[in-house]
């Protein structure tokens, strides 16, 4: 049994460690996730004016500070008793931000952070073997996803088109969130009453510009289909099968074309997209297709079959159909994206936020029990020597804690999203996954899902902007702050990476008592539960193969593929999951802790 | 523009420079002096080491949306050599059976220390650096070794260290008021707040020259430019004072004698006494809380992504985000200062007693800020004589 450790798992927010256990066979045997920082955000808000939290709790994360922000008003319109009021122009405006939020971090983890591993020298060696179309290829994954100050064997490589271009294209999008934020990072926009800005009509006109900035982006490089007709076929497909036949349809047209000439590149219709589902997926790629190599990403990141897991959403962006205010608790049943518990078995429940506890019998916390977070208190470890790295699954390993619903560990995410949305190409793929003996949610399809709501977003943005915004209408109503008196406030919404939810409570000096944060790196790299069942990405690590397209070269447990493409395609925030630690000392134990 | 090519940049005086680089942008800046840097690169390549301690990856963030230059145009012109950055590099940490395994080119703790061990480069710090628990800085390790250590090794053998944002220069949101402070321990590179014999640089006994980035984020044309005036020799690292505030910001950019307010987008509704008592209107936010009086900063000018908008604008009161002592100097944000006991370290009462009313409100805002302003005056007169 050889230890491989990847710590930093760079190229993610944060710093995140991730260990494992691989035999002789280069198969992944056991793993642990470990958040690497304790920041202590929360208490830091603690006896605080309640209205400072949105600004406070952006500073948690750069990458998706206005997801933060969102719950966090979220929380402080039930705080303040004021979300029955929020205008719909302001609803709206926050449907804009976030969309905006979502499609950057979408289009900057999947160029900046992940794709760079599609260049990994592994490949070129893999690729090598394949005469003709391998180096073909080869050349063509260099030329788009080759990251910033890359070297091969000494030599320096020019940074990719697509990935120089994706940088551009979340300078974009951040200019067009300046418009209506301030600036971003850390938005200035989101307070509890609405919004601060105005919209005006020519920042109609900006912004629906900044959209045409992000389809030329799209359709010059992501897809080599027009975006619109990719829509059509998908995600307006009348059925999940139809949505994957035009998938595997377009790929067969492409390849039919391509073997021969091998031309694999944009102008013969190979989009970002089109070579990553064509060469990046088994199945798609040598199964169906009968392409002559893959790299295998779909044999990575996935679960196994009577694995104990679930996918949740909260949902986002609220139903302006309906004019004034939202249900804090409630609005995810209304949501363009809607609120779900997808199981194991893909059945979807209605959601609860009732069934979300946490625990930390895994974390560096001097607590004996997994204690419910509604009674209980937690107590990090402040003697140096008890904070290490190298106990195994039994120790305490992480300071991210450990969530559940209902007792199960759940994926969080973009693919948890489309799933409660019923996308057809995502509901379709997972399908032909499953049916022929893969896991159906796996480092590939968790890709797609991303980049296929980051067009689905895209198109939903325009409408908001165009349609839904009234430049004339109301943008904040001024709350009580008499209200937040021994109130508490519940804030659920979804960042790019997941499922957040923030909980605040205050006291009578109108000064936030309690403030709790459950984000979506917590669901996805959560260490063990009191019950020993590990956290989503320690699952989807344990059982795959530890280097490349299925140890295809050998194994080498010196570049271990298989670790960086399933934990990055969970597109970990480590600042974010170690922000739900907070230390409680005994004169704070008679603190009330909300169900988190 | 000939003209300007002669000219110190990081030497001019406030006005001299936003016409010269404000106004014209840091690209064109980059065009004034690119035959300097075409010389400078034949001989060899600026070296930086980018690291990252408890942060949020946001000032990294904002350095993407850096449009004049955008990054990669000012890796290319300003000849600059990205030898190490967490969220950038294709490297990442990788250990088999506890040794650092394969080469520089795959991982990134080989690559940093191979980095490190050559010396020359400029060390950037985004994030602040776990001290606690006890000194040991276990609150924030990676690579098999604490975020201090990392920083000891890295700030020893730097040539200069810029600290960029809050969180690295003075603790930021990290070192904010709660009862966890002392446990957790966070220390910005060469500060703690205010207080400059608390940064972590003083508990390692280590004396290298160091400049502030301030801003939660910190703009990246102050970042890019800072760099671009080091590299072009525009600032001498060995006299920073020369360019440096009180607390250890570019003075161009965070003008001493001057605050955010003086170039607010929303400074005429003030001169016209329209001070708004709820958002989302256009007037003045004084009154809803705004610390533009208190900030240095050229935001006015600059604005941000793209020049496209700032807080203000946008209809948020500023937070001080840029001021040593963020958040807490500027907390509770969406209250007017003259309501809070102490700011800037400063009884308030002794500021102003002024009460509210619209023309009062601006009187007592003036008042207040002399006073803070004055105290910067002495405090930087104080630093002089010693």
């Amino acid at each position: 049994m050889t230890r491989v450790v990847v710590d930093p798992l760079t190229r993610i927010e944060g710093h995140l460690r991730v260990s494992t256990e691989v035999n002789a066979n280069g198969e992944i045997t056991d793993a642990q996730s470990s958040g690497m920082l304790f920041r202590g955000m929360e208490r830091i808000l603690v006896n605080r004016d309640p209205r400072d939290a949105s600004r406070f709790t952006q500073r948690v994360c750069g990458i998706c500070p206005t997801a933060q922000g969102m719950a966090s008003v979220n929380a402080l319109d039930d705080l303040y008793e004021v979300a029955d009021q929020i205008p719909k122009d302001a609803l709206v405006t926050r449907n804009i931000i976030q969309s905006i939020n979502t499609m950057a971090s979408h289009a900057t983890h999947i160029y900046v952070l992940w794709g760079p591993d599609l260049v990994n020298p592994a490949y070129r060696d893999l690729l090598a073997t394949v005469e003709g179309t391998g180096s073909v290829v080869w050349k063509e994954l260099l030329s788009r996803f080759a990251p910033i100050s890359y070297k091969l064997n000494g030599e320096s490589i020019t940074p990719g088109t697509a990935y120089i271009n994706a940088i551009k294209e979340k300078k974009n999008l951040e200019e067009a969130m300046a418009v209506i934020g301030g600036k971003m990072p850390h938005q200035m926009a989101t307070v509890t009453g609405g919004v601060t800005y105005r919209p005006n009509l020519a920042d109609i006109g900006t912004l629906t510009g900044h959209y045409y900035k992000l389809m030329d982006f799209v359709n010059s490089s992501t897809l080599g289909v027009n975006a619109q007709t990719w829509l059509d076929n998908t995600y307006r497909a009348s059925s999940p099968q139809k949505a994957v036949n035009f998938l595997l349809e377009h790929l067969q047209n492409l390849v039919d074309k391509s073997l021969s000439s091998n031309d694999f590149s944009f102008s013969a219709g190979w989009g970002d997209l089109e070579l990553l589902s064509a060469f990046g997926s088994e199945l798609i790629g040598e199964k169906t297709l009968g392409l002559p190599a893959s790299l295998k990403i779909d044999k990575t990141g996935g679960y196994a079959e009577d694995a104990n897991i679930g996918f949740l959403t909260y949902g986002a962006f609220y139903d302006v159909e309906n004019g004034d205010g939202y249900d804090p608790v409630g609005f995810g049943q209304s949501a363009f994206q809607q609120a779900a518990f997808i199981n194991s078995s893909f059945e979807k429940k209605a959601f609860d936020h009732k069934y979300v506890t946490e625990e930390t019998s895994h974390g560096f916390y001097s607590s004996d029990d997994a204690l419910h977070p509604y009674d209980g208190v937690t107590e990090p470890l402040t003697t140096a020597s008890e904070i290490t790295y190298e106990g195994g699954s039994d120790s305490r390993y992480s300071w991210i804690k450990a969530p559940r619903y209902n007792g199960t560990p759940c994926e969080v995410g973009p693919i948890s999203r489309l799933i409660a949305m019923e996308e057809p190409l995502t509901m379709g793929m997972m399908q032909v996954f499953a049916d022929n003996g893969y896991s159906a949610v796996n480092s590939f399809t968790r890709m797609v899902a991303k980049a296929q709501e980051l067009l689905i977003l895209a198109e939903q943005f325009l409408k908001w902007v165009t349609v839904d915004l009234d430049p004339n209408g109301k943008y904040f109503v001024n709350p009580d702050l008499d209200n937040a008196k021994d109130s508490k406030g519940i804030g659920l919404w979804e960042a790019p990476r997941g499922a957040l939810g923030h909980w605040v409570k205050a006291g009578s000096d109108l000064k936030i008592t309690n403030y709790q944060m459950v984000v979506p790196t917590t669901w996805n790299c959560s260490p063990r539960d009191a019950n020993g069942v590990a956290g989503p990405l320690e699952q989807a690590l344990i059982g795959t193969k530890i280097s490349a397209a299925e140890n295809a070269l050998g194994v080498d447990n010196t570049n271990p593929t298989g670790i960086l493409h399933t934990a990055r395609s969970f597109d970990p925030c480590i600042a974010c999951a170690v922000h739900t630690i907070d230390l409680t000392d005994k004169a704070r134990t008679s603190r009330t802790f909300n169900i988190v | 523009m000939e003209k300007s090519e002669n000219r110190d940049f990081f030497s001019m005086d406030r006005r001299t420079f936003l016409k010269v680089v404000g106004a014209i942008g840091a690209s064109a800046f980059l065009g004034i002096h690119s035959s300097k840097i075409t010389k400078a690169l034949e001989l060899s390549k600026t070296k930086i080491i980018w690291i990252h301690g408890a942060e949020c990856t946001g000032c990294s963030s904002s350095l993407l949306n850096g449009g004049n230059p955008d990054l990669s145009q000012a890796i290319d012109k300003l000849s600059v050599d990205l030898a190490f950055h967490e969220t950038l590099l294709a490297q990442q940490g990788i250990f088999v059976d506890g040794s650092p395994a394969s080469t520089s080119e795959l991982n990134s703790e080989i690559l940093l220390d191979e980095a490190i061990e050559e010396g020359n480069y400029i060390l950037v710090v985004e994030g602040s650096i776990a001290n606690g628990p006890d000194g040991s800085g276990k609150y924030c390790m990676y690579g098999e070794r604490t975020f201090k250590e990392i920083f000891e090794k890295a700030a020893t053998n730097a040539t200069a260290i810029m600290a960029v944002g809050m969180c690295a220069a003075y603790g930021g949101v990290n070192s904010a008021d709660s009862d966890i402070k002392d446990i957790t321990d966070f220390r910005g590179v060469a500060y703690l707040n205010e207080d400059s014999s608390k940064g972590m640089l003083s508990i390692l006994g280590i004396d290298k020259p160091v400049i502030n980035i301030a801003g939660c984020p910190a703009h990246p044309d102050w970042v890019l430019l800072t760099l671009a005036a080091v590299i072009l020799g525009k600032i001498d690292i060995n006299n920073l004072d020369a360019v440096l505030d009180t607390y250890g910001r570019p003075v161009v950019f965070f003008p001493t004698d001057n605050s955010m307010h003086d170039n607010c987008p929303r400074r005429g509704y003030y001169d016209r006494g329209i001070l708004d008592d709820d958002l989302s209107g256009e007037g003045c936010l004084l009154k809803v809380g705004c610390k533009g009086p208190y900030t240095r900063s050229d935001c006015g000018l600059r604005r941000w992504n793209g020049s496209v908008s700032m807080c203000t604008q946008a209809g948020s009161p500023c937070i001080s985000c840029c001021e040593p002592g963020f958040p807490d100097v500027a907390s509770p944000f969406y209250e007017m200062i003259e309501d809070k006991p102490l700011a800037y370290g400063m009884n308030v009462g002794t500021m102003s007693t002024i009460g509210v009313g619209v023309a009062a409100a601006g009187v007592a805002a003036h008042a207040a800020r002399r006073i803070v302003f004055d105290k910067y005056a002495e405090d930087r007169k104080r630093k002089e004589e010693e």
